[in-house]
Parts: structure tokens; C-alpha cells; sequence
């Protein structure tokens, strides 16, 4: 029970600092959406944690559901790591192309 | 028909200077994209007769090919060359690679270092990296072509204008033969001369070359 309410302290600060990054303007609308909805399901997560044990017991997984949890976290964490390399090549491609029409204006 | 040959140049002071001048009594003009490099090659190039470009930040060999390419069509180029700095290719064989563009058998042609020339082949290049890179491009990329990494090749104008150069490092050399064979472009080998004087590229800058393929296929 302490555990959860640590927990759920930890991601309304999270949820409040997304906030504020939202009035500050330093986040668009999109990337607060999925923050704001990641937040939210860890935060239900956490809640309903006995019943996620028994879920994942029920699918026939040997761990308790906070493994199970962690599990989601690595896929997840993965699948950012794979968009942030996208992104980084695509910047890469824009800086390629801005250094072409540098040289190409300075001939 | 004009012809305009660009060489992508990055720290190749030592070389410069004679490519440039064995080049140029083959082609209209030259033009040596220096790629940000930290030693003479701008300025030996230029003394040697070269039209040259300078990138403002060091983007790769595919990348300078490209910057030249724009350059080339800008200023009216018929049929681009690319040729290496590093002195491996010999000038006199720009005439065999663009008699087929001019003779209007094919808007592309690729040099290759396997239709009998001779080629002093590093040991593991011959035996291992050649014959997996030949193989990988065969398979996945549908490439039949008899030389898999070859930076000497003709290009017409059309050719020059459907072949945009995306990938930035050496991955370049699978992306144009991959884009000529898609866009069904007439496609050309001539057998070349290549003289070693430097190892080039290892194992891992195939793995490095087939990563980068792919990133581009996705970003894209």
C-alpha cells in the first residue's frame, strides 16, 4: 500500500511537471497527449495492481504483475529508442541537405 | 555533350592535385567537392584547375556526390562522372565509360573490377567482403551487377536527375545501383582498372552500409 502511494506521488509529479511544460509552450499538443496518457496508465497500473497480477496469472505467466509491468516498460522504452533513432536520421538527412544548399549558394 | 566529372574529396591533399590534373584533358570541366576537409585539398584542387566546392561541415562521400550532381545539372552537364580521390581509378578509362551513354546504349554505367581488368585485391576483400557483399546485394536488393562497391560510374543527364542521392556515407554506392535497377534505367558495366594503395573498407562498414540502407528505406 506505502509502495503504491509512493508510486502514485511520483507520477502526479510527473503529470503536474507535464503540465507545466504544456502552459510554457515548450511541448506541443500531440507529445503532451501521449505523455499525458502514458502517465495515466501507469497511474491506473499501479491502482490495480492485484488485478493485474491475476490477469497475468490467468494468461499462464509465471511472474507477479509488477514483473510483468517492467516487461512493457523494456518494449516500450525500445520502441522510443527505435523513433528517436528515426528522428535523429531524418535530422541528419535535413542537415545534409542544408549544408548542399549552403555550398551551392556560396559557388 | 558536356561532361562534367565530380570528385568527392575529403583529406586528400596528397592525391588531389594529380587526379585532378589526370582527369580533366578527359571531361569538360571538374568539379571537387571538398567535403570540410582539415588539409590542403580545396586549395590544390583549385590550383589544379578543378571548380571546387566546399561543404561547410564534413556529410560524407554520398553526400558530396549529390552536392555535385546539383552542381553538374545546374551548369548544363549531359553526362556526370564520378570518380574517386584517392587515385585508384585511372582518368584515361572516363573515354570506355562513356562511349555506352554516348553511343545511347544506357543512361547509366558502372564500372566493375571483375569483367578482366586487372585489380591488385586485398586477401580478404577478394575472398570474404566482395563475395558477401555480392551476394547480399544479389539477394536483397535485387542488384545484379558483377561489382557491388564501385565508385567509378557514368551517368547521363536523365539518370543524374531520377537518382537522388539520399544516403549520406558509403552506403550510396548500393543505393544508386538499387535505384538505377528501379527506376529501369539501361544499365551498362565496362571493365575498370583499380590500383589499391589503401586497405578501404572493413567488414563492419558493410554491416554499416546495410544498416543505413535500411534507416533510409524507413525515413523515408
Amino acid at each position: 500500500m506505502l509502495q503504491q502511494i509512493i508510486a502514485l506521488i511520483i507520477i502526479l509529479f510527473f503529470i503536474l511537471r507535464l503540465i507545466s511544460e504544456k502552459r510554457k509552450k515548450k511541448i506541443n499538443r500531440n507529445e503532451f497527449n501521449l505523455w499525458f496518457a502514458f502517465w495515466l496508465l501507469s497511474a491506473a497500473a499501479v491502482i490495480f495492481i492485484k488485478q493485474i497480477d491475476r490477469l497475468v496469472a490467468f494468461f499462464g505467466f509465471s511472474g507477479s504483475g509488477i514483473n510483468f509491468l517492467i516487461y512493457l516498460a523494456v518494449l516500450g522504452l525500445f520502441y522510443l529508442i527505435f523513433r528517436l533513432r528515426l528522428t535523429v536520421a531524418k535530422l541528419d538527412q535535413n542537415l545534409t541537405e542544408v549544408a548542399r544548399q549552403v555550398t551551392l549558394k556560396n559557388k | 555533350m558536356k561532361i562534367i566529372c565530380v570528385i568527392p574529396a575529403w583529406n586528400e591533399a596528397k592525391n588531389i592535385a594529380k587526379v585532378v590534373s589526370g582527369v580533366r584533358p578527359y571531361v569538360d570541366e571538374t568539379v571537387v567537392v571538398d567535403d570540410c576537409s582539415g588539409d590542403e585539398t580545396a586549395a590544390l584542387a583549385s590550383a589544379a584547375g578543378a571548380i571546387v566546392l566546399r561543404h561547410p561541415i564534413n556529410r560524407g562521400q554520398g553526400a558530396a556526390l549529390q552536392t555535385g550532381n546539383d552542381y553538374a545539372l545546374d551548369h548544363g552537364a549531359e553526362i556526370i562522372i564520378h570518380f574517386d580521390a584517392d587515385d585508384q581509378f585511372l582518368a584515361r578509362e572516363i573515354r570506355d565509360m562513356i562511349k555506352p551513354i554516348e553511343e545511347g546504349r544506357a543512361d547509366i554505367v558502372f564500372g566493375s573490377r571483375f569483367l578482366g581488368k586487372s585489380a591488385n585485391f586485398p586477401f580478404t576483400k577478394k575472398y570474404l567482403i566482395y563475395p558477401l557483399a555480392h551476394l547480399f546485394t544479389r539477394l536483397f536488393l535485387g542488384v545484379k551487377l558483377s561489382d557491388p562497391q564501385n565508385g567509378f560510374r557514368a551517368l547521363n543527364r536523365r539518370a543524374a536527375e531520377i537518382i537522388r542521392i539520399a544516403n549520406r556515407e558509403m552506403a550510396h554506392n548500393s543505393e544508386i545501383q538499387i535505384k538505377a535497377f528501379q527506376n529501369k534505367l539501361r544499365i551498362a558495366e565496362v571493365p575498370i582498372t583499380v590500383v589499391y594503395h589503401e586497405f578501404g573498407q572493413k567488414l563492419s562498414g558493410g554491416f554499416k552500409v546495410a544498416k543505413d540502407l535500411l534507416i533510409n528505406k524507413i525515413i523515408k
